[in-house]
């Protein structure tokens, strides 16, 4: 009797040893990123932070170069079949590969996938399965010169009577030297889709079977910005550039540039103010940007994936996105992590960080359709059209109908 | 006769009025060129906030010279530029070489399907470059090559440019050259090396300075093929002065300055040939 009892014990201790030794054995993952030098820092500390927690687990970060550079490095390596096991990619660019990625939103409790940001969340969701979590994002938002406005717009009509006011000829030799704003109608076309999502309009419809672009809220939403069109300047340098000129006195813009924007402010000795972009008709939201962590299927063993998953959720932990967005100059991507001390700190004493962190809980993911990046062609063609008054608000929509038709395939 | 000796004096009013309106012509062309240069030098030494003036101040107030050793911490540039001159060297030399025996064969050799084999060649010009990266990628994937130097040095030891451009020059040597060498006993190669060659320096310097600039200046191709930090270039390394927010361009305008001392250097002793087998060769 007592020898099958030792042996059962020692059986158990075997089994027992065996699990731990599989859990424990160590596995690499490779995160391609397109972090630059003074986000790597921070970064390399998060990944840093995980390996001490996850000792058996080593992550290898390669930095991929911009975006499209990292798209390509993916396109290429899915192909040959050794993609990364973590990628930082937009969400349009991961729709068409989520054949060959881990669909994390199952992995993730429901409590993990619930604190991600609303807007976030359904623009990392294809069919109904959330293919990717978010990292790096900002948010837009109004930047108003405290010189020359007290009290900042809160309405589309309060923005266009005050861009009108602000429209003047400083010198008086009839020509106009400061304008109310500016509107980067081809380099930054997401002005458009905030018009569009204030007036209650969408780009498509929900199954993604029909463009609704150019129906009664598009065409609002584009009048709207015409209408602004002969209190703003229209191009696409950089509206800090406008700003150290001179040139303009409010603009809805990222609030990832920020600290351009400010510099641009004090090299002319003002101070510059943020707020909530003004309402349209139904509300004020804004576009948020940025990036996704996808965790691929292929060419990836399952310690991988795993490890991969764990890296993500380690990310969307409040501690970890508040310091990323703290030192990264981003913004956190989970609900919790606006409640982190860390990030109750850092804005206490910054008011434009409050906003922009106010307007984030209420902002809107870009459309994660796979040709979104073709599809954001036609945006910004139909936009500039309409800014530089060579179609009308009816035609430029309708022509952008038209080709979106053709982007609906894929 | 003596009129037109007076007219051509040296001081003579039209010639001179001619001399000085192309020499103004001239520098005001050369002060155009070399606008860019100044603004990027000088930018290396401002401030952040200098950067950003308007109007541009174009000369800094106080010189940050730190701006260059900030720059170079950015990325470890030590190596990069070890791996930049590494590749651009081997990839030149080795250019050079197939390109010489490739174009004196289309040149002056008569083979089965030359002219076909040539317009092939010149037909995978008018391929763009993205259309093949992913297939070259799973190539180079194939080969066991990625993350190695013989992914940055093999696929570019050729080039149907360099070909093409030597082949036109060869074409400008007389045959009759050839034959006079063949009867004293010369073969082709011989006759390859001691006349062709010599003759052509011009042009194989051209070639040699288009790719070693080519190779300097990649890349793509070196992001795509490779992971590790230590097989990266410079051009990478210049990439990461550009954030999705902005660009530090006093840092961006540092590091490029030093990117481009060694090609400056590179011109400045070849400068002669390169004009000369630019004019010879008709390429702009």
């Amino acid at each position: 009797m007592k020898s099958w009892k030792i042996g059962v014990i020692g059986l158990v201790v075997v089994l027992l040893f065996g699990l731990f030794a599989v859990a424990e054995e160590p596995v690499t993952i490779t995160l391609l990123h397109a972090m630059k030098p003074t986000h790597q820092e921070p970064l390399l500390k998060l990944i840093s932070d995980f390996m001490a927690e996850y000792p058996y687990i080593t992550v290898e970060p390669e930095y991929g170069g911009y975006y499209g550079d990292v798209e390509q490095k993916v396109m290429a390596s899915v192909v040959a079949g050794n993609p990364p096991t973590v990628a930082q990619l937009y969400e349009n660019v991961i729709t068409p590969l989520i054949e060959v990625l881990v669909p994390i939103g199952t992995a993730l409790p429901e409590e993990e996938r619930a604190d991600i940001l609303d807007g976030l969340a359904a623009a990392a969701t294809v069919n109904g399965i959330m293919y990717s979590v978010p990292f790096n994002k900002s948010i837009m938002v109004l930047y108003y010169r405290k010189d020359l406005i007290d009290t900042p717009p809160t309405t589309w009509e309060e923005f266009r009577d005050l861009a009108a006011a602000l429209t003047v000829d400083t010198d008086g030799d009839g020509n106009i030297d400061r304008w109310g704003t500016i509107i980067r109608a081809d380099g930054n076309p997401e002005l458009f889709l905030n018009y569009l999502t204030q007036a209650g309009g969408t780009i498509l419809n929900e199954d993604w079977s029909e463009v609704t672009i150019n129906n009664e809220a598009g065409l609002q939403a584009m009048e709207y910005a015409v209408s602004l069109a002969p209190y703003a300047i229209v191009d696409n340098a950089y509206e800090s550039d406008f700003l150290k000129a001179d040139q303009v006195c409010m603009y809805v813009s990222t609030s990832g540039g920020a600290k351009y924007n400010y510099l641009a402010a004090e090299s002319i000795g003002v101070e510059l103010g943020v707020a909530l972009a003004p309402a349209g008709p139904v509300n004020n939201r804004t576009m948020i940007q940025g990036a996704n962590f996808a965790v691929f299927d292929r060419g990836q063993t399952e310690a991988q994936k795993e490890a991969g998953i764990l890296f993500c959720r380690f990310m969307l932990r409040p501690e970890n996105t508040a310091y990323w967005a703290i030192e990264g100059n981003y913004l956190p991507v989970t609900k919790s992590g606006y409640e982190d001390p860390a990030w109750e700190e850092h804005v206490a004493n910054d008011p434009g960080k409050q906003v922009m962190s106010e307007a984030m809980l209420n902002g809107f993911g870009p459309l994660n359709h796979p040709n979104y990046s073709d599809m954001r062609l036609v945006f910004r063609t139909m936009f500039e059209e309409a800014m530089l008054l060579e179609a009308t608000p009816q035609e430029a929509l309708d022509y952008a109908a038209m080709q979106l038709e053709d982007l609906l395939e894929y | 006769m003596a009129s037109r000796q007076a007219a051509l004096g040296k001081n003579n009013p039209r010639r001179f009025s001619y001399r000085f309106t192309l020499y103004t012509l001239l520098f005001a062309g050369c002060a155009i060129m070399l606008l860019p240069f100044f603004w990027m030098v000088t930018t290396s030494f401002k401030t952040e906030l200098e950067v950003m003036k308007m109007p541009p101040q174009w000369i800094p107030k106080d010189w940050q010279w730190e701006n260059y050793v900030k720059a170079w911490n950015v990325a470890p540039f030590g190596r990069y530029f070890f791996n930049s001159f590494f590749i651009s060297i081997t990839t030149t030399i080795g250019e050079v070489i197939t390109t010489i025996l490739a174009a004196y064969a289309f040149a002056k050799m008569r083979f089965f399907g030359k002219n076909v084999l040539f317009a092939i060649l010149l037909g995978t010009l008018m391929i763009p470059g993205q259309m093949l990266l992913i297939p070259n990628y799973v190539t180079i994937y194939r080969l066991g090559w990625l993350d190695k130097y013989q992914a940055l040095i093999i696929p570019w030891l050729a080039s149907v440019f360099g070909i093409f451009l030597l082949r036109q020059f060869f074409r400008s040597i007389p045959d009759e050259l050839r034959d006079a060498a063949r009867i004293d006993g010369c073969s082709q190669f011989r006759f390859l090396w001691r006349v062709v060659v010599p003759l052509s320096k011009p042009a194989i310097v051209t070639v040699a300075l288009l790719k070693f600039l080519g190779s300097w200046n990649a890349f793509l191709w070196v992001l795509i093929m490779t992971t590790s930090k230590e097989l990266r270039t410079v051009p990478v390394g210049l990439s990461m002065f550009s954030t999705e927010m902005g660009t530090v361009y006093e840092q961006l305008m540092a590091a490029s300055v030093l990117a481009i001392i060694p090609v400056l250097i590179l011109f400045f002793f070849t400068q002669k040939q390169f004009i000369q087998g630019v004019a010879r060769t008709g390429i702009k």
